[in-house]
């Protein structure tokens, strides 16, 4: 049955297939001459998270109103406009004076500023970061296996994992959560992005993708958004046009095994992602594993390292509202993600400017074509 | 009583001697009685409801225990104990085929709200519609037609055969039960609307020119278009009323628009949409909107979510469990349906007027296609009867009909509502006798 | 009508005399034949009928008279099926009350709306110097435009004086003309000459003793059955001036309506109808077990068929049954996820979904209308697949053959215990159909033709397998058997009853009735030139619309001559 099934997917594949092959610059050169291809589009991205009772031994972040209180003791608001604020909380009164204090908190030379476009304005409340043993991830930098406080997967149960984004933004309310309870922040931006943020689409090309061997992984980014069912549920077997832009052409060696595709050969990820959130996704040193599954959802991982402050500016975005809507204390995660960043450091203040992650992703079965391949072949037919 | 516009002071004073011949008997007697009736404190009217289940109830599990008064439920009623003072239970009816082939789901309908077989496309009118000649001419709406599980056609049928169009979805039921026409019997003011005075006037103007048409269509086309006649008229009864400045109704009030579900073929719409409508036809009927109604359970393609097979597919693939001894997927629908039907009761009977509730004035008839469906008998048929009709029936009653033709029900209810007759049916499913047990 | 072997017979001068001899008796022969072939002449014509408008009608009607953008604001009786086509049922149906109510708010919604500011200018020839003038000529000159359009025939002095005055006592009582006029047109889309098509007959001068329609019907046949919707301007011209009474006169019209862009609405209407599209209003998948299936794709589906169908039968002007085989159809990108097949958009990110031919490739054994989801999804339960559903569905629709309902009393033992297991695919949980001897008199007639379409579930989706187990879709339809849809595609291409059965359906539907027993001989007069066409339906449309059958009525039944009793 899975022969037949295998045949009529080559069958229907067949038109994208051989628009594929045509592909100009690809180069990777992994792709025998009878080549089967599987297409992907991603149907959901959000950090992998592996929240449990026992990764915060410094406890969990306060709620943001409490928060924004400890910003008010230590800007020196005086004890009774504390309480006096507490109380409007709690009636949910007007709190003008408290959101105009909240909204300038950073300070320059004395003065009030814009706390999310001046992080470094603002006070560090030394939040604590997380310190649980398991968070979902790869071993980028091939050390630390034998260390007892790096982090092992939970599904591979690989040592030395590198997560500390995780670490980093782990404690706070909105970024906590599971592989199927979705923290509240990657929940609201995919929600906020999925109709129009272009999709991403991934193409493993091997000789047999029933059997284990040598893969190539094409992670591209598509002209339309991803496609939904009425119930919300992404749609399967939609029709994408890849983006000729090369800023998001990717293309890896990789390996598939049991049914697993991971990336052998670690390059860097580099696709357009959307201008409300965050413009790019920048991976170094790019890791990825991801179970096929031909009748569903295929499901897997990001990883590598990702610039930091382009995360935190992608947060930066939402606001006041969205500090207190969805994510907590924006400034607060400016300062996490600077104590934890682990590469690249800048060169005069030796500061590491990115910081590792691992992002969970689903993907559902999608037939793919190059723009251009196309719109050459609709010209022909006019 | 304040002055008032009548019909006629409105129809004279616009058509200044222009000739127009108005022929519209009911009016003469429907001012009078409608004013009295209701100002000077009478008897509420009564209020007929036909409610048709398919699908039937499972053999053993419906009858009640003893023939006669203080009757136990049986486990499939029992969700109507809540109305039992005002419950009658018939068994042992039979739906007579005449050697005619079994349409199975269709011929059981047929003759239990048309007393008859169809021949050829010729049908005879339902049961209900003589129901609301005799007393449906005296409110806005003739009668309301309702089906629960979404489509349009409902099981009542004009003369002319004309089948009454009925409202799958409560939000439009309100609209025309609630919206724009609707007039206030307890507003402290009364205008007639020009535009209504006006439409009316137009209406009667066209009708002689209109009725031309009958003399040039071959026979059999004229009962079509007198069908058609009739239902304008209708339209005409309402206009009339809506000039009329009705006798307030204490214990009338308007409903709040409910949110509907989609109507469908799924239990979460017909449950919720049950609710709404049970709501809407306590409030329309406490307003004098309308004294018959007609309800369409329809029980094709009800379904589960998730559930691959519907009611009545599962009625003959569902094996009968060994240690029940029912089909226990087949029982849950019966348990739905039923409960739908005692909730749609309860918010009758939730509705007070004085010292009684709209359910006491009602009298609502529940008949099904079949005794059992998974075998398709037509005979050992479940009818119930529920409410008082206003005092015109005796309920708390379990009869037993020996075989006899389900028709003696429907003759027997046709009479308890004031229609003058007195046999109803044709062929073997022709009765001249009511069930006096439960007649008053 | 020529005899080519006439023009080629070469007469030599030595052979005169035989020759001569011989044309003279072989013409005699031929306009003898001629004179007997009853080619669109009939023996005894069938009743005239009285069609209420089916409310695709009434919808086309309203917007052809007062314009596209005229919102009807109310929902129309649903119409009934009799014999295969609403068109039919048309003829049988009346007006309940409730129907009725919404006839007559719709007619007030759509005569408020031609008054209202923006199109009153360029309805009425007039403007009223003051609001409530109520302004005789110009409400008399509108009224008789627009009755004329709305009744399909001009309104004769005694109707349009009721309307006007109608329009007169509406602007008096509710002081104002514009008002007064829409009360008045509000009159004429609520009365019985717009809402019922009514045959008018006269005798027929060229058959003594028999009857024809008049000018006007002759008009609403032809302009209902070719557009499906009333007589243009220009056809009630030709009616008027009595141009269709005359064999020319009324080819002429025909040709002009069959080569207009309308005559697509005409055949959209036939299909939608004879395929029974109105199932689509009830129509519901269960969104758990298909998630792809919507309302969306519901309508988008139905769109394919017919847009696979007009393909065939008017823009190629091919083999009506090929509709069944073709590998051409069209898509839409939700579609395409259904079918499987890539479908790709041909816009910017965000941008509505257009449709765009598609062909399924040749190692494809998809193709036809019957593997299109508007005939799948369409003809199963909300949560599987069912062959039993989809056999009768063709039988009956494609192919005008009846099935018999089931028995009373069926014994559903063994199908429970088959069902009961689970696990099975249709195939063997329908075996006791083929087995249990009371079964198999009807189901073999519709279980074989529905199996060979199992690889489409039930919301119409292709699949491989069904409960996990591979899907035999081999089968028979009569005497062919197939190993799979595309067989089955063909054998009912092949079928003779298929071109009969939409040549008695397209018949009817022009009709309004099923064709009586003396128009048989027309109906197979028709299906031979059909397939002498090679089955095309543009030339059988077209010998319809020339049918005398079309036009002529048998008597008109006695009438009882006392109307007293109806008007109380």
């Amino acid at each position: 049955m899975e022969r037949i099934l295998k045949l009529k997917t080559v069958c229907m594949m067949r038109t994208a297939c051989a628009l594929l092959v045509g592909l100009a610059g690809v180069g990777a050169g992994a792709a025998p001459a009878s080549a089967e291809t599987r297409s992907f589009v991603v149907s959901w991205f959000s950090q992998a998270t592996y929240s449990n009772d026992h990764d915060c031994s410094g406890g969990v972040h306060p709620v943001i109103e409490e928060i924004y209180l400890r910003y008010a003791q230590r800007l020196g608001v005086s004890p009774e406009k504390i309480e006096l604020w507490r109380k409007e909380f709690a009636t949910g009164e007007d709190d003008r004076e408290l959101q105009e204090f909240v909204g300038m908190r950073g300070r320059i030379d004395g003065q009030p500023v814009n706390p999310f476009s001046n992080p470094a304005s603002v006070i560090d409340l030394h939040m604590p970061g997380l310190d649980g043993k398991y968070a979902y991830g790869f071993n980028l930098d091939g050390k630390g296996t034998d260390d007892p406080n790096a982090f092992e997967d939970p599904e591979t149960h690989e040592r030395g994992v590198e997560h500390q984004l995780y670490r980093a933004l782990g404690c706070a309310r909105a970024f906590r959560g599971s592989l199927e309870g979705r923290p509240t922040y990657w929940a609201w931006a995919w929600g906020q992005l999925k109709e129009s943020q272009p999709a991403w689409l991934i193409t493993i090309t091997g000789q047999n993708l029933n059997q284990d061997g040598p893969v190539s992984i094409a992670l591209e980014r598509a002209l339309e958004h991803l496609r939904s069912n009425s119930d919300g549920s992404p749609r399967q077997d939609m029709a994408y046009r890849i983006d000729p832009d090369p800023r998001s052409r990717n293309v890896f060696r990789g390996e598939i095994k049991g049914g697993v595709v991971t990336v052998s050969q670690h390059g860097d990820l580099r696709l357009l992602q959307n201008p409300l959130v965050a413009p790019e996704l920048d991976l170094k040193n790019f890791h990825l594993r991801l179970k096929l599954n031909p009748d569903g959802l295929s499901k897997g991982f990001m990883g590598g390292y990702q610039p930091w402050h382009a995360i935190y500016f992608g947060f930066a975005g939402v606001g006041l509202g969205g500090e207190q809507q969805v994510m907590g204390d924006i400034p607060g995660s400016y300062y996490l993600m600077k104590r934890y960043a682990d590469a690249d450091p800048d060169p005069k203040t030796g500061q590491n400017m990115r910081i590792s992650v691992t992002y969970y992703i689903e993907a559902v079965n999608a037939f793919v074509a190059p723009a251009a391949a196309l719109k050459d072949r609709q010209t022909a037919n006019r | 009583m304040n002055a008032k516009l009548t019909r006629r002071s409105v129809l004279r004073g616009v058509f200044n001697g222009a000739a127009v011949s108005l022929s519209l008997p009911f009016l003469d007697c429907f001012l009078d009685e409608h004013g009295t009736a209701l100002a000077s404190g009478a008897a509420l009217p009564p209020v007929f409801g036909s409610w048709f289940q398919n699908l039937g109830l499972n053999p053993g599990r419906w009858k009640p225990d003893r023939v006669g008064a203080g009757f136990k439920n049986n486990v499939e009623l029992q969700i109507l104990d809540p109305f039992r003072d005002r419950l009658n239970v018939i068994s042992g009816a039979k739906y007579f085929l005449d050697g005619r082939p079994l349409e199975t789901h269709v011929s059981g309908v047929q003759i239990a709200t048309m007393g008859s077989l169809p021949l050829g496309t010729t049908f005879d009118p339902s049961l209900d519609t003589f129901i609301a000649d005799a007393i449906g001419s005296k409110t806005r709406f003739r009668s309301v037609e309702i089906s629960l599980t979404g489509g349009r056609q409902s099981l009542s049928r004009s003369k002319g055969g004309a089948i009454n169009t009925s409202e799958p979805s409560p939000a439009a039921l309100y609209a025309r039960l609630f919206g724009a026409d609707f007039r206030d019997p307890n507003a402290t003011q009364f205008t007639p609307d020009p535009l209504v005075m006006a439409r009316r006037s137009v209406l009667s103007s066209l009708t002689d020119e209109r009725l031309k048409i009958m003399s040039r269509v071959g026979a059999s086309d004229r009962a079509r278009l007198d069908a058609y006649f009739t239902s304008v008229r209708q339209i005409e009864q309402q206009l009339d009323i809506a000039l009329t400045a009705p006798s307030p109704i204490e214990t009338c009030s308007v409903p709040a628009a409910g949110v509907q579900e989609e109507p469908g073929r799924t239990v979460a719409a017909v449950e919720k949409n049950n609710k709404l409508f049970g709501a809407l036809m306590a409030h329309a009927i406490a307003c004098d909107q309308t004294r018959v109604f007609n309800i369409n359970f329809g029980t094709q393609g009800l379904r589960t979510p998730g559930g691959l097979r519907d009611w009545h597919s599962l009625t003959h693939e569902e094996p009968i469990d060994p240690k029940l001894g029912y089909q226990r997927e087949v029982t849950w629908f019966i348990n739905f349906a039923t409960g739908t039907f005692a909730q749609f009761l309860a918010q009758l009977d939730g509705y007070r007027e004085g010292s009684g509730t709209v359910l006491d004035r009602s009298l609502i008839l529940w008949q099904t296609d079949h005794g059992y469906a998974r075998t398709h008998t037509m005979d050992d048929l479940p009818i119930l009867t529920v409410g008082r009709a206003g005092g015109r029936l005796k309920t708390g009653l379990h009869v037993v009909m020996n075989g006899d033709p389900s028709t003696r029900v429907g003759l027997t209810v046709q009479q308890a509502m004031g229609v003058s007759v007195n046999s109803w049916g044709k062929l073997s499913n022709q009765t001249s006798k009511p069930l006096t047990d439960i007649l008053a | 009508m020529h005899d080519p072997s006439l023009r080629k017979n070469p007469l030599r001068r030595s052979r005169l005399l035989w020759g001569s001899a011989l044309a003279v008796v072989a013409c005699g022969v031929i306009v003898t034949l001629l004179a007997l072939k009853p080619h669109h002449g009939k023996a005894t014509p069938g009743p005239a009928v009285t069609r209420r408008l089916t409310a695709e009608q009434f919808q086309n009607i309203i917007a052809d008279v007062f314009g596209e953008d005229i919102d009807l604001g109310g929902r129309l009786e649903p119409d009934l099926r009799v014999d295969g086509l609403l068109a039919v049922g048309a003829s049988q149906v009346s007006i309940s009350p409730a129907g009725m109510e919404q006839y007559d708010a719709m007619g007030r919604a759509v005569a408020e709306q031609i008054v209202d500011a923006r199109h009153r200018d360029q309805a009425l020839p007039c403007k009223p110097a003051a609001a409530a003038d109520f302004v005789e000529p110009c409400a008399r000159e509108f009224l008789s435009k627009v009755g004329r359009l709305l009744y399909r025939r001009p309104l004769t002095d005694s109707q349009l004086q009721a309307y006007v005055t109608a329009a007169r006592i509406g602007t008096e009582t509710a002081k104002s003309f514009y008002e007064g006029v829409a009360l008045s047109v509000a009159g004429m889309l609520s009365s019985p000459e717009f809402l019922f098509r009514e045959e008018i007959v006269e005798p027929d001068p060229d058959r003594p003793g028999q009857y024809r329609l008049d000018a006007y019907s002759k008009a609403s046949q032809l302009s209902f059955f070719l557009w499906n919707s009333a007589p243009d301007l220009k056809l009630l011209a030709a009616a008027g001036a009595g141009e269709l009474q005359t064999k020319r006169g009324l080819a002429r019209q025909v040709d002009r309506m069959m080569a207009s862009p309308r005559l697509e609405s005409g055949i959209r209407a036939f299909f939608v109808d004879d395929f029974r599209f109105d199932e689509f209003e009830t129509l519901a998948k269960d969104s758990t077990l298909f998630p792809k299936f919507s309302a969306q794709v519901a309508a988008e589906a139905r769109e394919q068929t017919l847009r696979t169908i007009v393909d065939v039968v008017l823009e190629r002007n091919a083999d009506y049954r090929e509709i069944f085989t073709t590998k051409k159809t069209f898509m839409t990108p939700e579609l395409g996820s259904i079918y499987r097949v890539p479908v790709f958009n041909d816009a910017p990110n965000g941008s509505p979904d257009a449709w765009q031919p598609y062909e399924f490739p040749a190692q494809d054994p998809r193709g036809g209308v019957l593997i299109q989801v508007a005939f799948t999804a369409l003809h199963s339960p909300a949560g599987r697949s069912s062959p039993t559903i989809r056999g009768k569905a063709l039988r009956e629709i494609m192919l005008c053959q009846k099935v018999p309902s089931p028995p009373g009393d069926v014994d559903f033992t063994k199908f429970e215990l088959a069902s009961a297991r689970g696990e099975t695919t249709a195939r063997q949980r329908l075996a006791v159909h083929a087995t249990a001897p009371a079964c198999a008199g009807c189901h073999k007639i519709m279980d074989p033709v529905g199996l060979s379409l199992e690889h489409f579930d039930g919301a119409g989706e292709f699949r491989t397998t069904d409960h996990g187990l591979p899907i035999d879709a081999s089968g028979s339809l009569d005497a062919m058997k197939y190993t799979d849809s595309s067989g089955l595609a063909k054998a009912v291409a092949e079928n003779p009853a298929t071109p009969a059965c939409l040549v008695d359906r397209l018949a009817a539907q022009a009709l309004g009735r099923v064709n009586s027993s003396g128009e048989r001989a027309w109906v197979k007069d028709l299906k031979q030139s059909f397939a002498a066409s090679g089955y095309r339906m543009k030339p059988l449309i077209r010998d319809i619309a020339l049918s005398d059958a079309l036009y002529t009525v048998s008597a008109p039944a006695p009438r009882s001559g006392n109307t007293q009793e109806i008007g109380q």
